[in-house]
């Protein structure tokens, strides 16, 4: 032992040894930055480390997937029944807020005309076969008060009327057809033109309808409003019908007529609403009064 | 005609429930079919009576015809039992046509019910349309009576196939066949 205490090596040992303590005392005065040796160490070894690193993340993955692939198998269940359930959520989100959208627009319906009685929304059953004037059937009928000649409506206006009502179905005539026909005027305040409007073979075919008996000096111009006059009692007064999409003169020379566009393409309904009371409505009493 | 035994009996009788219900599941699906879509269809149901009264006595094809004739004017809008009158009509004449006078052929079944479709059609552009005096009311009969009539005529093809398809497997033989005939002496 004391041989090795006088020993030359002894003394190298504790000279390599004070030196590591003085690098390691001027590290603690450099204030956090690697000593020049250090950071020239970890920039040549970078690359090393950093493949070196990826091979062994990759290993230590592969045995983490070999020893635990039970739990992720059951975890992969698990995240896939919760996918499914979201995407059913979210399915379902998709038709709430659709209908909600539908909904939204009915009430409008009701807050701007507060006489009306309406039914909820019937959907569309479908379309009468070959129908030329696009007839339909809904989903509603006397169960919900439904009867004959309602008029139907969607929020952006006028349909049609009912005409055969059952207990759980209705048909529905459209404004398209010429077995209806409906009083209307014009809604700008610069013209009061009035006719009536009555669908017809050549303007169904291209979703028209037509209004005839017009004033031949009428003021009416494409892009004009029409809505109902509410005289007959079957149709709600001021109602959105469609607008003029071009005025010309009748076949007779008599009077000029107008094509209108219906407000709301009538070929794609998928849900409407119908008008079951409103103020001014003909009950049939007065004509029955008239009769007696 | 052969002398049925008892299980023979049993399997006729199985055979011809079984060929009904499939008469009837067809009708069904020509009315859910003529029911749907904004486009214009064939009024298949009509093929599809006549192709059942061809093959039938004339009692069920008078009930089959009234069937399909009523849900014709359910899924058309028509006056309800205007269609089933006509087409019980022609059910029956025709039933009576092809078990005395015409062979099964598909060109005669074609013909006969180009013929009835045709009339239906015209009867219910009559009645329907031009009576009431509409405006270029023949526009009606040139862009729907006619195209109807053609594809109704057209979807006869199918029709037939699926009733023979159905007669072929389900249909009692009324006559023994030559070898039927030799086995059973």
């Amino acid at each position: 032992m004391r041989e090795f205490l006088k020993s030359t090596r002894f003394k190298v040992l504790l000279a390599f040894l004070a030196f590591l303590v003085g690098i390691m005392i001027y590290a603690v005065t450099k204030g956090g930055y690697s000593v020049s040796g250090a950071s020239f160490v970890n920039t040549i070894t970078k690359p090393f480390r950093s493949a070196s690193n990826g091979i062994s993340m990759k290993i230590e993955h592969w045995l983490d997937k070999v020893t635990n692939a039970t739990e992720y198998y059951n975890e992969n269940q698990r995240l896939k029944q919760q996918i499914g359930e979201l995407n059913k959520e979210l399915t379902e989100y998709e038709a709430l807020k659709e209908e909600v959208e539908q909904l939204r627009k009915f009430v409008t319906i009701k807050e701007e005309h507060q006489d009306y009685v309406i039914t909820q929304p019937c959907d569309v059953l479908g379309y009468v076969a070959n129908d030329p004037f696009k007839s339909f059937t809904i989903d509603r009928g006397t169960d919900v008060g439904i009867e004959p000649y309602c008029p139907v409506v969607t929020a952006e206006g006028l349909v049609g009327i009912t005409v055969e009502v059952s207990e759980h179905v209705s048909t529905v005539r459209t404004i398209l057809s010429p077995d209806l026909s409906v009083a209307a005027i014009c809604s700008e305040s610069s013209s009061t033109d009035y006719g009536i409007i009555e669908g017809s073979v050549l303007c169904a075919q291209q979703g028209l309808t037509k209004l005839i008996h017009l004033d031949l000096e009428n003021k009416l111009e494409a892009g004009d409003l029409m809505v109902t006059t509410g005289t007959s009692g079957y149709f709600p007064k001021g109602y959105s019908i469609g607008t003029v999409k071009s005025v010309g003169i009748d076949s007779s020379g008599l009077s000029a007529c107008a094509e209108i566009e219906p407000c709301i393409d009538i070929s794609r309904l998928s849900s409407v609403v119908v008008i079951t009371d409103f103020s001014g409505k003909n009950t049939g009493e007065e004509e029955t009064e008239n009769e007696d | 005609m052969r002398i049925k035994t008892p299980r023979e009996k049993k399997i006729l009788i199985v055979k011809t429930t079984v060929r009904w219900l499939l008469y009837y599941v067809l009708i069904f699906f020509a009315f859910v079919f003529m029911t749907s879509g904004t486009f214009m269809k064939p009024v298949v149901l009509i093929p599809l009576a006549l192709c059942i009264a061809v093959n039938n006595d004339r009692v069920g094809s008078a009930v089959t015809g009234a069937i399909c004739g009523f849900l014709i004017d359910m899924s058309c809008g028509k006056l309800f039992g205007y269609n089933a009158v006509i087409l019980t009509f022609f059910c029956i004449v025709l039933s009576l046509l092809f078990e005395l006078y015409l062979r099964h052929r598909f060109i005669n079944i074609l013909i006969t019910v180009a013929v009835v479709s045709f009339l239906q059609g015209w009867l219910d552009y009559k009645f329907y349309y031009e009576i009431w005096k509409y405006e270029d009311v023949e526009v009606i009969f040139r862009t729907v009576t006619l195209p109807v009539w053609a594809y109704t005529v057209i979807s006869t093809v199918f029709v037939y196939l699926v009733i023979k398809l159905i007669n072929h497997f389900l249909m009692p033989k009324e006559h023994l066949t030559l070898e039927e005939a030799i086995k059973t002496e």
